[in-house]
């Protein structure tokens, strides 16, 4: 009688669990949910932030449903080209690499790449190629790795023992407060927000490197579904859509 | 005769083992082959539960009847549930991870006839009423004695018509082997033919009707098991004195 | 911060991997015990092949097996990100759980061997009847431990997108800033569940076990 209840136990389990699977009219949408306030969890445990409400308004004008799908932001590209999702909005620069692997929608919006450091830090920081001289920190998988890794370590700037990867953000901004790195690169929009969250932490410089726009990642050969979603990106644009959802979340 | 075995040759690769021996099981008696170690003793019965193969051996030529079925015609688990004939192999092979009870039940896994396999049961535990008190232990805690108890009532279980016993008194203290022998002794009353192969020739002509002695694979010697014994070369080689 | 929601946010993700551990765990023990077979009974050939795939399985970490066999193996076959972490943890299981039920089998064979084939069992029926029963008994112990570590690792399928405790301890570390309190939380969960899974195999071990002494 107890092992029959066990495998009841596993099969509701498993039926459970499967009940929220791909099916065919859902728009199945990754992002990593880890990179406030593009996109993050909120206290109620619900996907929130600039990307995840702007793909909503997406969805919705596609008249589809959008089916969230959490993975970490190293997994996303790879799964958009095994079709494992439909499309992936995680403040995806375009970069040549990547267009080989999937195809980019039309830009929604535009980032820069800061620096951030202690409030104490008084060393000389007056352009990016400075960062070669300090213990740098970087989401690894970013525009901000890459441009490290090619223009500072690639060009023998600096040594890449010199360089923390990490997966996500926040780690990085811990490490930077233990003392472990002295410079953390990362979009400006997620940077601001960390430095306004912790005392000790500022921005110390920014520039428009390696990012710059900001895409939603889909699987090469979508064309119709490209051109679609860049229709409704352009008419968000036109309506003042996209901009009063940046000052909501940006710059409140 | 029961069991009829004429000019049996058996190989172990290039190595001869049994050089053409021949021997017979009367139904309802206790025939004994007795022989040193090497001589030949165990290779005979795994020939006869066709295990051979699985020792490493091969049976070159020669016949082995049983009720006058051509035992080669037989798979090693047909000798057993369709021949009845039941092997109690050399050191006490029990399964030891299982309880005594569990060995029991187990030797009786074929059985349908569920209330004739609990009589069966309650037969083991009448002539061994230790593995009754035991029945519920880990088979591989038992005592050596205790342990070709429930060799030889795991075999009985089968309900074989014919018991073929591989050294049942190795290594076990002269009482228990008494007391083991006295067991047999029962359980051949109670119909079942029993070949038992002993190097402990004093005690195997003691507890038999029938009797051969085996010398490196080749029969030297035959008759009831009182002659045997009383014969001046068996006495010195076997018998000490 | 609302801690309650805070700790059922990261509780929530329980169920995904209890979910994982209750697949990938009876699946590797089912692989396990076929491909243990095969090693130790099914020839030289079969052996061999066995014993590649245990040395291959077991040379690699887990993670980039999970990413192998979730991305390219599962390439074509649409699973959800639940099923083919818990089926590809299941096989990165197998090897291990093919180890120990080997150890087990080799443990009991032998003798066994030729006590059944005198009470009449074909070779098939041996190892069904008394191998086997045996041997898993035996085998119990060290699979405990194997189910301790299977939990531990059901966490690896957060990189397939599954909302199990790691990542939402991850997800809500990032949107809190409160990175040691979530794995701790998170650190707590994993600890409970393999203290409950060991007692319980304690438990079903005595159970099973037969008694020196009754």
């Amino acid at each position: 009688m107890k092992h029959r209840n066990a495998l009841l136990l596993v099969i509701l389990l498993a039926l459970a669990l499967t009940a929220c699977q791909k099916t065919s009219d859902n728009l199945v949408v990754g992002t990593s949910a880890d990179y406030p306030p593009y996109e993050y969890v909120d206290e109620a445990g619900n996907m929130a932030g600039f990307d995840i409400e702007l793909m909503a308004e997406i969805a919705k004008r596609m008249d589809v449903k959008i089916e969230w799908q959490d993975m970490p932001f190293d997994s996303l590209i790879q799964a958009v080209q095994e079709g494992k999702i439909d499309a992936s909005i995680s403040c995806f620069n375009y970069s040549e690499e990547r267009a080989q692997l999937v195809d980019f929608s039309d830009p929604y919006h535009t980032s820069e790449d800061a620096f951030i450091a202690m409030k104490d830090f008084t060393k000389k920081f007056t352009k990016a190629e400075d960062a070669a001289n300090y213990k740098l920190g970087v989401q690894s998988g970013t525009m901000q790795d890459e441009w490290i890794t090619e223009e500072l370590i690639e060009t023998g700037l600096m040594s890449e023992s010199n360089l923390s990867r990490y997966e996500r953000v926040d780690q990085a901004a811990l490490d930077l407060k233990a003392g472990r790195i002295d410079i953390l690169m990362a979009d400006d929009v997620p940077a601001g927000v960390i430095a306004s969250q912790d005392d000790d932490l500022e921005i110390i410089y920014k520039e428009m490197l390696y990012t710059g726009p900001i895409n939603i990642v889909l699987p090469k050969g979508s064309a119709d579904l490209q051109a679609e979603i860049n229709r409704i990106i352009a008419e968000l644009k036109a309506e003042g859509f996209i901009e009063k959802l940046a000052i909501k979340y940006f710059y409140e | 005769m029961l069991l009829s075995i004429k000019d049996l040759f058996v190989t172990y690769g290039a190595i001869e083992a049994l050089h053409g021996i021949s021997f017979d099981g009367e139904e309802g008696g206790i025939v004994t082959l007795i022989g040193a170690n090497g001589a030949g003793k165990s290779t005979t019965l795994w020939s006869i539960v066709r295990q051979i193969k699985e020792m490493g051996g091969k049976v070159d030529s020669g016949s082995m009847e049983f009720k006058g079925e051509d035992l080669s015609k037989y798979s090693p688990h047909d000798v057993v549930n369709k021949l009845g004939i039941t092997l109690v192999p050399e050191g006490r092979r029990v399964f030891s991870n299982m309880s005594v009870l569990e060995n029991l039940k187990i030797a009786a896994f074929g059985r349908k006839d569920k209330e004739d396999v609990a009589q069966d049961l309650e037969r083991v535990f009448g002539i061994f009423p230790r593995l009754e008190e035991r029945k519920s232990q880990l088979a591989d805690l038992l005592s050596g004695g205790e342990l070709q108890m429930l060799a030889v009532g795991r075999s009985l279980m089968n309900r074989g018509s014919l018991m073929l016993l591989d050294e049942p008194s190795m290594g076990l203290a002269p009482i228990l082997v008494q007391e083991l022998f006295g067991n047999l002794a029962t359980i051949n009353k109670e119909g079942s033919t029993i070949l038992l192969v002993e190097q402990n020739a004093h005690l195997a002509l003691r507890y038999t009707t029938k009797a051969y002695v085996l010398e490196t694979g080749t029969i030297t010697l035959s008759g009831s098991s009182e002659e045997v014994g009383k014969n001046p070369e068996v006495k010195k080689a076997y018998l000490g004195g | 911060m609302d801690f309650a929601k805070f700790f059922q946010y990261i509780a929530s993700g329980t169920a995904y991997t209890v979910g994982v551990t209750l697949i990938a765990l009876p699946f590797g023990l089912v692989l396990g015990l076929i491909l243990s077979l095969m090693h130790v009974y099914g020839g030289k050939f079969l052996s061999r092949i066995m014993a590649v795939y245990s040395t291959i399985m077991r040379g690699i970490p887990p993670i980039v097996l999970l990413f192998i066999l979730y991305f390219m193996v599962s390439g074509n076959i649409n699973l959800s990100p639940f099923w083919a972490g818990s089926i590809s943890l299941g096989i990165v299981s197998s090897a291990y759980q093919m180890e120990i039920i080997r150890g087990a089998l080799l443990s009991v064979s032998g003798s066994q061997m030729m006590a059944a084939r005198s009470i009449g069992m074909s070779r098939m029926q041996a190892i069904r009847h008394i191998i086997i029963p045996q041997a898993l008994r035996l085998a119990i112990p060290p699979w405990s431990n194997e189910a301790a570590i299977v939990i531990k690792d059901s966490s690896l399928v957060y990189a397939l997108g599954v909302p199990e405790v790691l990542r939402r301890a991850q997800l809500i570390s990032a949107s809190t800033q409160e990175p040691f309190l979530a794995y701790i939380t998170a650190g707590l969960i994993y600890f409970a569940l393999v203290f409950i899974t060991n007692r319980l195999l304690n438990r079903l071990e005595k159970r099973l076990a037969i008694p020196a002494n009754p």
